[in-house]
């Protein structure tokens, strides 16, 4: 419990930090790097666990913008909750490794921030948006993969030595 | 377990790869092909409204005035402001600082039937840095006011 409170505590911060870089050049999208967190729960724990830790972060961080139930908000909770969910999805398969899983969940998160802006301005003009997002997100998702895998390995040598 | 790991990490190496052609292609045809025709009209939406508040008529000239935008009784102005003189539209946008929703202006080129967002606010100023557009959608999410083109001219006088 505690270790999930401080894992949520990271990935409050990590959303907190891209939301302030602004690489990606759709309004209100994120890259997902707050997903190394849901990937890491993923595997360390479980698909429960990471869903519950992921909704928290969103209502956390928009709470603490301030910005709760506004635009970016819907964007933030519908792209992390399609990127648990395709994450969840394909670690189960289990076929891929971390950095398949991760950018599977990266793609999924574009694809979930576009629905939710075509929801929010009412037009599908925003899919206008979506080849520069998939794309850019196939780097994001390899990032937060490898540092995922390096965490996990690292977690897994340091149980290893404590029992 | 090391064994297992590596035919993983094959097939990953595989799917990023495949993903990346294929990707990477769409994005690159996406942007050589769509939105290339010349724009006969622009439509201004605010909000989810799928009525356009303005439009700009490139073929004919003129910037028609839907309907008014609905903003609270605070905000003494009466929106979106056209500005034939400098060729501006301006629009009361969702985004708000210290309370106060802030305005987006949008200038409009009759002879490159071009679209520009120079003002607005928002944390990152995404569509005002998009620059002039002759085809590609403008769309300030924060501030949940978009602009389209369209290729084909349609009557406004009937």
């Amino acid at each position: 419990m505690t270790l999930l409170a401080n894992f949520l505590a990271i990935a409050i911060v990590l959303n907190i930090i891209e939301s302030a870089i602004p690489i990606i050049p759709v309004p209100g999208a994120k890259l997902g790097f707050a997903n190394i967190v849901t990937l890491i729960i993923l595997y360390v724990y479980s698909f429960k666990d990471s869903v519950v830790i992921t909704i928290l972060r969103v209502l956390l961080v928009a709470i603490l913008s301030g910005k709760l139930l506004g635009v970016t908000f819907y964007m933030s909770l519908s792209g992390a909750v399609f990127a648990t969910l395709a994450m969840g999805f394909f670690k189960n398969l289990n076929y891929f490794g971390f950095i398949g899983v991760s950018t599977f969940g990266s793609i999924f998160h574009a694809i979930g921030q576009i629905v939710a802006g075509i929801f929010v301005i009412g037009s599908t003009a925003v899919v206008a948006y979506l080849p520069i997002m998939l794309f850019l997100s196939i780097p994001a998702g390899v990032l937060t993969g490898l540092i995922a895998q390096r965490f996990y390995t690292i977690w897994q040598t340091w149980h290893n030595e404590i029992s | 377990m090391s064994a297992n790991l590596s035919v993983k990490n094959k097939r990953d190496i595989l799917l990023v790869t495949l993903l990346f052609i294929i990707l990477g292609g769409i994005f690159i045809l996406f942007r050589l092909f769509a939105f290339q025709g010349e724009a006969a009209i622009a439509n201004v939406y605010y909000g989810n409204s799928s009525e356009p508040i303005v439009s700009i008529d490139f073929v004919n000239y003129r910037v028609i005035k839907n309907y008014d935008q609905q903003v609270p009784s605070t905000y003494d102005q009466v929106y979106p402001i056209i500005d034939e003189t400098a060729r501006t539209i301006t629009l009361l946008g969702d985004y708000e600082l210290s309370g106060t929703r802030q305005i987006v202006v949008i200038q409009y080129h009759y002879g490159n039937k071009s679209v520009q967002i120079i003002q607005e606010q928002s944390p990152n100023k995404i569509c005002s840095r998009e620059g002039v557009s002759t085809g590609w959608p403008l769309i300030c999410l924060p501030n949940r006011v978009r602009v389209e083109f369209e290729t084909t001219a349609e009557d406004f006088t009937v």
